[in-house]
């Protein structure tokens, strides 16, 4: 076994454009405000003594989890809107080749190398075709879900005379049942996204350090470089 | 040979014509009798059947127990709350969870308007129109009917002719429109009716008069429960905080003082109308005792009412406990809801399969499950029942049976119980109202005197109301407000495996709730209902229940409009949807 | 001939004046402003009584006994003076036959115009009869009454949605009015609640009477003017939710101050119904007031979203209840376990590799 990391020349390619990155942290952040503050919609923090009138930690809550959810959403229209007029790896995690034989060789690759029965990753200027997969039927809907089912919510706040209501609640809601399985759907896909959150940090390091190539920096500046120069068979 | 005797003690003959009255109306769910009437119009045979099974105890399984008291509830929305009672004291039962002082009043006032509101409701619109003609009431002389009133009333203050008038101009206008709404196709031509045209227009003046009232009565248990009909509760206590010092609680002075305000209007309603019409139309039908099936022979009552908190012994129960068997008055035995072989269920002729049927199961042990088969001499087909087959499966409700004895429960049960025990003040109220009718103590054992002990528990109830609430806020006076006990409300704080039994004297009887707690959930909650004991069908040895009983014998006027039967039922209050739940 | 309610009220001995302050009543029941009394009250002077068949169900007759609590209208009022409730085991003097009777005689005379309010829902399993009336499933009598209804009233949680006897495992499959196969394509106005409120159920007689037509419904067949708000949307113990102030268990600090009742479960938040609005008979009180949390009672299904002292449902499924926080709970700290062994594994294999490589 051996992957030896040799002296190699090869030109980095321009791989995620700056309002993709921008985009990522900010969805990022977003989605970590989401999760904290909609944990405490669920499980709110001990009871505050006084006057009702002196505080107001619920609906700052509520409040932060709202803006944080209109910053998702509009970031969510502008990275679909680039998914158009971007390059080819902005469309990468909406159009995963599942269609492909080759596709499938390669999230079988990748699996393998996860369980460390392959010694040694692929190459990608992209997402590798597991991460790919991921995106799309992990992160992809579960955000296109967490949209739905939250502007579903909110519109029974603004009430029946409200756009969010008349184009979201009024058939998310009976879709679901009632109410109450909205919300705990909603919660049920946040663990959903947590757990793809902690997959995805957790591979983005270890790749980072183990694999044939930049990820973290790749995130950072857009540029992706490689480790080796070999070609993969 | 069509006549057997059973061994409680009568004998049934099914020779004669087969009739049948389905549904049963004027009750709570859905109910079906047949009788047979033999050449002299006199009933030999009856059969009575729950014609409604909803499966709670089923649904119960793996449910929460601190919920068991909502589910239960909506085991009938009549009886509303006597469920939920029994089903937190099953638990609180279970789970060894003493309650506070001021729960303890707080349920007591709560059940006592149950107690009062089911019984006035009953008398006055589910009962009354077997007595009462109120077609009859438009032959009235409205002076004449204000006499009556301020005669048998005289603190009433709804007396004068004009208000009578007006009553009865409505009711003409009502009958002449043609549309008879509820009133249609009552048999109003039938002689069984007895009022003279004056006292049936103040009944009926009072059925209105009562129709409006009743909401008022429960209105305590909206302010202790948040809503009436199905108010809520709490395991543990009551929900309702108290505080008299600060703002925001559920319960302050406004409302205590609203609690007292409709307390002591329900007392006058009771003392000011709902006795006096006993009295004035008992009067009337006063030779008319038939009904009263096994009243004089075996009854049973549970008790309920506790005056200190957390206390069920006997006495501290302030309604009478005890059951009454063979026709031993004099001896009231002792009632164990724990014993497996005291209080048993039997289905060989209700609509469940038991592995065997033979033999009865205790509650903790008991089982429902469902089998809809009809016996080899039913008529008609399975969607279309003409008549029943009586020898074997026949109705949606159990037989329950205290040491194999089929027993009537109910106010007169406690009436019986407490007035053999000599309880002060039902011996009082009895030998009273004995007197006022002139009639004998035998005459309790009848359709009659079940509305009669009605009445009269529901004027101890309202006086109970009061002694409740007055001990309720010296409680809090004393500086106790605690309204529950949350020390056990978690279920990380439970045992793992335990059972418990909850009881009270629901309106229409003994009520009781068995439950079995495996790893927080309910493993097993099984109720027998004040109409499970009374509308039994017949259990392995053939005894027949209470309603059966109370038909037997009973002349009626003209078969194809049985009033006489409606009478002897309705005398029960029977309830349906609790009886088979 | 038909009289109207106004002749019916006078005959009754009611005064013109106390008519109309019955109207501006009514107005006032039906959230609408004091210009719409005289309009009520040229209606009631000028329309008919309607028939009106209640049939029961697989029931517990809360419904009905929540329907005589009306404060304003009187129940009394209702019945005597506004419709015609021809049908209605709970209160009918006839009995048997003569009951059934009256069915068939209101179909016939006045087929398509009756109004049929339906208490309860029909079972379906055992061909129905677990439900018999007159020998017969009761699913029949509803399909039959339906086909020559004007409309049809859904009362309470049982009618339109299932309620409890609907609730796991649903032993009878009692299934609520509109999901009945074969049942006659009527309009139904589902009025939900276990009961729902007396005055929102004469309220929505009452404005069928004086309105001629059927009140707005919302996509799931509620009555709007009852029905478009939550309870958390009118609570008065709203303010303490916002603040974070809980009641933490029943009769502590909070529950004393009348704190928001979030945390031992009230499904305010996510019931449609009037109760903080409209609240109970006559405007006295409403669960939540009484210090309870409210359980939901008006929405589908209440009863299998787990315990009503939970502030989190529980999900059912693969032999599995537990809420989502116990579900997505576990499944984080599975995979982030699973990360952190991979990640050991990863680092001694790495080291592996180095020792190979030296
Ligand atoms: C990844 C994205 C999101 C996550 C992880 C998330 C998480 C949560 C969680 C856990 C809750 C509490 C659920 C409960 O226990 O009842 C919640 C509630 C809610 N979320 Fe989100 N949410 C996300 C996106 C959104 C979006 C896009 C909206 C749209 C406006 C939204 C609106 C709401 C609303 C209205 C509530 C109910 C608040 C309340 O009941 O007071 N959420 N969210
Ligand atoms: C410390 C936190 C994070 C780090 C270090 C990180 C790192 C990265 C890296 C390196 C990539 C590029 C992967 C590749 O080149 O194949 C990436 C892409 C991505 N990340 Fe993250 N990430 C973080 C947090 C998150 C969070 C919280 C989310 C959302 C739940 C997220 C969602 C995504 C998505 C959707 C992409 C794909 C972008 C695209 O192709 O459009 N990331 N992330
Ligand atoms: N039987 C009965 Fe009930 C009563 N009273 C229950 O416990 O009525 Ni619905
Ligand atoms: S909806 Fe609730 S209150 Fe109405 S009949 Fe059904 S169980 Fe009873
Ligand atoms: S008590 Fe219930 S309805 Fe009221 S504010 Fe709190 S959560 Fe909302
Ligand atoms: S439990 Fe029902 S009565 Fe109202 S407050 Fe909730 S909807
Ligand atoms: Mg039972």
């Amino acid at each position: 076994m051996s992957t030896k990391i040799t002296a190699h020349k090869e030109e980095a390619h321009y791989i995620y454009e700056a309002p993709v990155r921008l985009w990522h942290w900010v969805n990022a952040f977003a989605i970590v405000a989401l999760c904290i503050t909609g944990y405490l919609i669920g499980k709110p923090f001990p009871s505050v003594q006084g006057e009702a009138s002196d505080h107001y930690i619920m609906g700052y809550v509520r409040w932060i989890h709202f803006a944080s959810a209109y910053i998702l959403m509009v970031g969510f229209a502008g990275r679909v809107y680039w998914a158009f007029v971007g390059n080819k790896h902005a469309r990468q995690i909406f159009l995963p080749p599942i269609h492909k034989l080759g596709f499938w060789q390669g999230v079988v690759h990748e699996l393998l190398w996860y369980a460390f029965i392959v010694p040694e990753p692929k190459k990608y200027e992209g997402h590798n075709p597991l991460a790919a997969l991921i995106m799309y039927f992990v992160f992809l809907w579960g955000m296109v879900f967490m949209i739905l089912t939250g502007l579903a919510l909110y519109g029974e706040g603004t009430g029946m005379d409200s756009w969010q209501f008349d184009y979201f609640s009024s058939w998310i809601i009976p879709l679901f049942g009632q109410s109450q399985d909205v919300h705990t759907w909603h919660r049920l896909v946040m663990w959903i996204l947590i757990c793809f959150a902690i997959t995805h940090i957790y591979a983005a390091l270890r790749e980072d350090i183990m694999s044939r190539q930049s990820l973290i920096g790749t995130m950072i500046s857009g540029w992706r470089t490689f480790k080796d120069s070999r070609k993969d068979d | 040979m069509s006549t057997v005797t059973t061994p409680n003690g009568f004998s049934l003959d099914t020779s004669g014509q087969r009739v049948v009255i389905d549904p049963v109306t004027r009750i709570e769910g859905h109910m079906r009798c047949e009788v047979n009437i033999d050449s002299d119009n006199i009933i030999r045979n009856a059969v009575s059947t729950g014609t409604m099974w909803r499966g709670l105890e089923v649904i119960l399984k793996g449910r929460d127990p601190r919920d068991a008291w909502a589910f239960t509830q909506r085991i009938c929305g009549v009886c509303t709350g006597t469920h939920a009672l029994t089903s937190v004291r099953a638990v609180e039962d279970a789970l060894k969870i003493e309650i506070p002082d001021n729960a303890n009043s707080i349920r007591n006032i709560m059940q006592l308007s149950l107690q009062i509101h089911d019984h006035l409701v009953h008398f006055y619109h589910l009962h009354a129109l077997d007595w009462v003609n109120p077609v009859n009431a438009l032959k009235a002389d409205p002076k004449a009917t204000s006499e009556l009133q301020m005669k048998v009333s005289p603190s009433h203050a709804k007396s004068s002719p004009g208000y009578f008038r007006d009553v009865q101009t409505r009711i003409r206008k009502f009958v002449e429109s043609g549309q008879l709404g509820p009133f249609k196709n009552g048999y109003w031509t039938n002689p069984a009716y007895l009022l003279p045209p004056e006292a049936d227009l103040m009944a009926v003046t009072h059925y209105l008069e009562a129709l409006d009232f009743q909401k008022e009565i429960m209105t305590v248990r909206t302010i202790f429960g948040g809503k009436d009909t199905h108010p809520n509760w709490l395991v543990g206590g009551v929900p309702c905080a108290i505080n008299m010092d600060g703002a925001g609680a559920p319960i302050n002075m406004e409302r205590l003082n609203y609690v007292r305000s409709i307390c002591e209007r329900t007392k006058k309603f009771i003392k000011d109308v709902y006795i006096p019409d006993l009295i004035a139309i008992g009067g009337f039908y006063k030779h008319w005792l038939y009904g009263g099936g096994i009243s004089n022979q075996s009854v049973l009552s549970y008790g309920d009412i506790p005056d200190r908190a957390n206390d069920y012994s006997p006495a501290n129960l302030m309604m009478p406990r005890g059951a009454i068997i063979n026709g031993k008055l004099e001896e009231v035995h002792e009632v164990d809801l724990r014993d497996p072989n005291e209080i048993q269920e039997f289905v060989p002729h209700s609509w469940y399969s038991y592995p065997d049927e033979a033999k009865g199961l205790h509650p903790w042990d008991g089982l429902t499950e469902p089998n809809f088969e009809l016996g080899a001499n039913f008529k008609g087909t399975k969607t279309n029942i003409k008549e029943l087959d009586e020898s074997a499966k026949y109705s949606w409700i159990k037989a329950p049976r205290w040491k194999g004895h089929a027993m009537e429960v109910g106010p007169l049960a406690r009436y019986i119980i407490g007035y053999s025990q000599g309880h002060e003040v039902i011996t009082e109220q009895v030998n009273g109202l004995l007197k006022t009718l002139d009639v004998p103590v035998d005459a309790l054992f009848s359709t009659l005197g079940r509305t009669a002990a009605r009445a009269l528990e529901s004027e101890w109830c309202a006086d109970m109301q009061l002694y409740f609430l007055d001990k309720l806020i010296n409680n809090i006076k004393n500086g106790d407000t605690a309204t529950a006990n949350t020390q056990s409300f978690d279920p990380s704080t439970w045992p793992s495996e335990v059972k418990g039994v909850g009881f009270t004297e629901a309106p229409r009887g003994a009520l009781g709730h068995w439950i079995r707690i495996k790893d927080t959930k309910i493993e097993n909650y099984q109720c027998i209902v004040p109409t499970t004991w009374n509308g039994s069908p017949r259990d392995n040895q053939g005894n027949i229940g209470a309603f059966e009983a109370a038909l037997l014998n009973t002349k009626v006027e003209r078969a194809e409009e049985p009033v006489e039967i409606l009478r002897n039922l309705h005398s029960f209050d029977p309830c349906l949807a609790c009886s088979t739940h | 001939m038909h009289e109207t309610f106004y002749e019916v009220m006078r005959r009754q001995g009611i005064t013109r004046r106390s008519f109309l302050k019955y109207c501006s009543l009514a107005a006032a029941a039906l959230g609408l402003g004091p210009s719409f009394a005289p309009k009520i009250a040229h209606a009631m002077e000028t329309k008919p009584r309607i028939p009106v068949l209640w049939l029961h169900g697989l029931e517990c007759t809360c419904c009905s006994e929540s329907f005589i609590r009306s404060a304003h209208p009187l129940a009394k009022d209702v019945i005597l003076s506004m419709i015609s409730l021809d049908y209605d085991d709970t209160i009918m003097a006839a009995a048997g036959d003569q009951a059934e009777a009256i069915i068939q005689e209101t179909i016939e005379k006045y087929d398509g115009n009756f109004i049929l309010a339906v208490e309860g829902n029909p079972p379906l399993n055992e061909d129905g009869m677990y439900c018999i009336i007159n020998g017969k499933p009761f699913v029949e009598q509803l399909k039959h009454t339906a086909e020559h209804a004007k409309a049809i009233i859904s009362w309470g949680s049982c009618a339109s949605w299932g309620c409890v006897q609907a609730a796991r495992p649903n032993p009878t499959r009692a299934t609520p009015v509109h999901k009945v196969p074969g049942l006659a394509n009527k309009p139904i106005i589902k009025v939900p609640g276990c009961p729902p409120i007396s005055e929102v159920m004469t309220a929505v007689i009452t404005y069928i009477l004086t309105f001629e037509k059927l009140p707005a419904l919302d996509s799931q067949g509620r009555p709007k003017m009852f029905y478009s708000q939550r309870i958390h949307d009118k609570c008065y113990r709203r303010p303490h939710f916002d603040a974070g102030q809980f009641v933490e268990e029943f009769d502590d600090e909070g529950a004393r101050k009348g704190y928001c009742l979030y945390k031992v479960g009230c499904k305010g938040p996510t019931t449609y119904n009037a109760c903080a609005s409209t609240r109970w008979n006559g405007g006295l009180s409403f669960p939540i007031q009484a210090g309870h949390p409210c359980i939901g009672c008006s929405e589908d299904g209440f009863w299998d979203k787990g315990s009503f002292y939970e502030r989190l449902s529980n999900v059912h499924g693969f032999g599995i209840e537990a809420d989502a926080d116990e579900i997505g709970g576990t499944a984080a700290a599975v995979v982030g376990g699973a990360a952190a062994i991979h990640a050991a594994a990863s680092t001694v294999k790495r080291i592996a590799q180095k020792g190979d490589d030296a």
